[in-house]
């Protein structure tokens, strides 16, 4: 045999090694235990926010929409959860041209002129250009965070979606005189979507100079809306990340993508005095797993405990269901939450498996067309410390 | 006799009309063209039809690409016989038997899984009868079932080329078709239909409530080995299995199971390898992001959740099929003038750099025009989706219309064939089990193991460094 053929035997079968070689350990290192070793030890930031004395959330409004079966309806006919929000034709950016056939140009072209002094009269005008525009309801919530001085001070999570809705949950609960005194500091929007934005003009109306944070990652269309609805306040386009407001309360900005081309959401922290951290979410796309590993990462905060939690936990928003729901719900215990608030995109079914799994659900009193008792629902209260 | 289409693919001679890569430039543009407008009349969700919801457009998807294999691979074109296969112009065979492929696929569907099974058997396949419950939406009745019936078509669209790759359509080998094909789509269907019921039939058990204790295993028993009650942990090995059977076929050759002279020893070998080298993918796969992203934390959602992580192990898979085939069906399977371990090892470190590339350049811009989502781990992103849409493209293409008009379908004779033949046995008998090549061997798992132990380190830098979705 030549040198010459030995050498290629070799080179073959080198070859042939290599490849069983490489296959070889992914299969039996790259799953084993022993790979553990080699993740990085991340060690916690320890980013102190302060401390508060407590925190008191007031539900304006949970109910983003009335009927499961008619929103999630459109969503189909218009072509499902990837379709931009703005073409869906819902109010108030309807233009009559029919499901799936909206845009942001031709829907505020409309109504433009009545924002936000007479969101009465924009809401009858949307009204007849929309579809199903009697299915909007809306996410808002009040944030009342007590100093350790004992100072109060108020601010808005998010404006909800339909008008009319809105302005009566808005008086309902006592939001519409606060505005106009200007007792509510800011609006922090938590995210784009529809349910929790499109009710701007509502806050806007009675002060439109409130000023407005809003996460990065917004679309062309919803930034110009902030001007369209009659914003003149100051607004701040929150980066990724952490950003601390006043003592005890940061904000920190997710960069997610989210259905209906929505993309990052803003979320809130407070750090309650001697009870622990406390997480109030618009609807936590994030995941609220991610956010509490966030928390214990990049915060320092009371007796190093998980306190409480409220808002919408967005796991099974249409009361669908996936067995990774399950895994949140099995998971849940570990981050050992003392209170838990929840509605909106929770998923009452998901409520109802927290309950069963024995976890510290604060139930509601399913008024003002909450759905379910298992929901800290429209109207009810929760204080954390 | 009268004669289908069997051996057409292999005494089919493809003449380049231009030279040099002229041809697979001009095949991409148009699959690309063609891809392009039929996704946005079916698939995107700006368009017309608006199927990428996206379980009802993944489901026609996948189904289409095992229509295909089934007409193809399995019935081997018939009943269309040889002559027409020969003579029709490629355009008039791409239509009929796109066509026919549609035909069945709705037939299969709309009859058999949601009409069939999904009203006498097993409600979850019918969209209909999900709406009946309590609670569950129009829009998710049609979600879950399509999520059901797609999921018997992952596993389909692996076991159904893996018959004839892997075994070889043994026993049923000389048999005639139709005979033959039934006798393998019986077979396939079958093993389907087990690989099913022990994978995804939990998944869908414990995807209603209350979870369904008395017909399926609840929680499922995965749950602790891979950190999820979710399905996905299957999805992902059965994807990488789907490759893997291609790989083989393809750039791979079959190599280097073709060295087993036994029969049945070396049918067995290819199937059982076909699933180690998917076992080592999926593990590796799962692994790659653990390195880049960090630890999974089960019951979080999107990029760092187990479940998802699994789904995206089947959606990294994909990227690597696709320039694959595009070598094969495109580039004549280059290189072919080395020694059959040489060019294996150049096709599959191509496909590699080309997958890695696909891979980022799908993430950094499929948002702006594919109408989907930006960001790896929305819940509504299935890469997998345009990527088989495209390989659907390519399969019509290459299988139904002979690479028209960059190539000239122009049958073998026979002396091309046994010549063909020849060269391919001398390809492999070229590989002889000397003491060199074992030493080369022992050495190259070596080397294997230490290009691993690279890989796994240089990872996360080089993930870092590239940054496909900057998050400032």
């Amino acid at each position: 045999m030549s040198s010459d053929i030995k050498r290629r035997d070799f080179l073959k079968g080198a070859i042939t090694g290599a490849g069983v070689g490489v296959l070889g350990a992914m299969g039996a290192y790259s799953y084993s235990g022993a790979r553990k070793a080699l993740f990085p030890k991340v060690a916690k930031k320890m980013n102190d926010i302060g401390t508060c004395k407590s925190i008191k959330v007031t539900n304006i409004s949970e109910t983003s929409w009335f009927d499961n079966q008619t929103l999630v309806g459109d969503v189909k006919g218009a072509g499902g959860l990837l379709v931009d929000q703005y073409s869906y034709n819902w109010p108030p950016f309807g233009n009559g041209k029919g499901l799936g056939k909206g845009s942001y140009d031709e829907g505020i072209s409309l109504i433009k002129e009545y924002l936000p002094h007479d969101i009465d009269k924009a809401w009858e005008i949307t009204q007849k250009n929309s579809i199903n525009p009697d299915n909007a309801g809306g996410y808002s919530c009040l944030l009342e965070v007590e100093e350790l001085d004992g100072q109060v001070r108020k601010f808005l999570l998010d404006s909800g979606w339909s008008y009319k809705w809105m302005d009566e949950s808005f008086k309902r609960e006592g939001i519409d005189k606060m505005l106009e005194n200007r007792e509510i500091e800011a609006l922090f929007i938590s995210h784009e979507h529809f349910d929790h934005y499109w009710g701007l003009p509502v806050t806007l109306k009675y002060d439109p100079s409130i000023t407005i944070y809003i996460p990065e990652g917004f679309y062309p269309e919803g930034k110009q809306y902030i001007k369209d609805a009659g914003h003149t306040g100051k607004l701040v386009e929150v980066k990724n990340g952490l950003y601390k407001h006043i003592p005890g309360m940061a904000t920190y900005v997710f960069p997610i993508p989210i259905i209906c081309r929505v993309y990052g959401e803003q979320s809130l922290y407070f750090n309650v005095k001697d009870k622990g951290l406390v997480s109030v979410t618009g609807c936590c796309h994030q995941g609220i797993i991610r956010f509490a590993e966030t928390a214990c990462k990049e915060l320092k905060y009371e007796n190093d405990q998980l306190h409480g939690i409220y808002g919408g936990l967005h796991i099974s928003p249409f009361d669908d269901w996936d067995p990774k729901y399950d895994d949140l719900v099995i998971s849940l215990q570990r981050y050992g939450f003392e209170r838990i608030g929840c509605n909106h995109c929770t998923g009452v079914l998901c409520a109802k498996k927290f309950i069963s799994a024995g976890y510290p659900v604060v139930e509601g009193t399913a008024r003002h067309r909450s759905k379910d008792k298992a929901y800290l629902g429209n109207g009810d209260t929760i204080t954390f410390g | 006799m009268e004669r289908y289409g069997e051996q057409y693919l292999e005494e089919r001679k493809l003449v380049k009309r231009w030279a040099g890569p002229i041809p697979a430039l001009v095949s991409l543009l148009l699959t690309l063209t063609v891809f392009y407008a039929t996704w946005w009349i079916f698939q995107d969700p700006r368009g017309l039809m608006r199927m990428y919801t996206p379980y009802i457009g993944y489901m026609y998807c996948r189904w289409w690409l095992i229509m295909m294999i089934w007409m193809v691979y399995i019935f081997n074109f018939w009943p269309f016989k040889r002559k027409w296969l020969e003579t029709a112009h490629p355009l008039v065979k791409g239509t009929v038997l796109t066509l026919v492929s549609v035909a069945i696929l709705l037939a299969l569907i709309k009859g058999f899984f949601e009409g069939f099974l999904g009203n006498y058997g097993l409600a979850y396949f019918n969209p209909e009868q999900l709406g009946k419950l309590d609670g569950v939406t129009s829009f998710f009745a049609a979600e879950y079932s399509a999520l059901a019936i797609l999921m018997f078509a992952a596993i389909a669209s692996w076991l159904s080329p893996a018959w004839v790759v892997a075994m070889e359509n043994a026993p049923w080998k000389d048999l005639k078709q139709p005979a033959r094909g039934f006798s393998v789509l019986v077979v396939t269907f079958f093993l389907s239909t087990i690989v099913y019921f022990v994978t995804m039939h939990p998944h869908m058990g414990i995807l209603y409530h209350p979870w369904q204790y008395f017909t399926s295993i609840a929680p499922p028993y995965w749950e602790n080995f891979a950190d999820t009650v979710s399905g996905n942990f299957h999805v992902s090995w059965i994807m990488c299995c789907t490759v893997v059977v291609w790989l083989v076929e393809t750039i791979w050759q079959r190599y280097p199971f073709n060295l087993i002279k036994n029969d049945w020893l070396r049918r067995f070998a290819t199937f059982a390898g076909i699933i180690l080298i998917a076992l080592a993918m999926h593990f590796f796969l799962y692994f790659a992001q653990e390195l880049t992203w960090g630890e999974a934390i089960r019951g979080t959602r999107r990029a760092f959740s187990p479940d998802w992580r699994w789904l995206h192990v089947g959606e990294m898979a994909i990227f690597f099929l696709v320039p694959a085939l595009f070598l094969t069906f495109y580039c004549e399977n280059w290189p072919r003038k080395f020694s059959l371990p040489v060019n294996i090892a150049i096709r599959t470190i191509v496909c590699l750099v080309a997958a890695v590339l696909l891979y980022i350049v799908y993430y950094k811009t499929s948002h702006l025009f594919l109408g989907t989502q930006k960001g790896f781990s929305h819940p509504q992103q299935f890469p997998m989706i345009p990527t088989i849409w495209l390989i659907n493209i390519w399969l019509a293409h290459h299988w139904f219309m002979d690479n028209w008009p960059a190539w000239k379908m122009v049958p073998k004779t026979q002396v091309e064939i046994e010549a063909e033949h020849r060269a391919a046995e001398a390809e492999i008998s070229m590989i002889r089990l000397t003491p060199k090549f074992v030493t080369g061997m022992g050495a190259g798992v070596v080397i294997g193991v230490l290009i691993y132990i690279g890989t796994i380190g240089a990872l996360p830098k080089l993930y870092a460094f590239i940054d496909i979705i900057p998050k400032n």
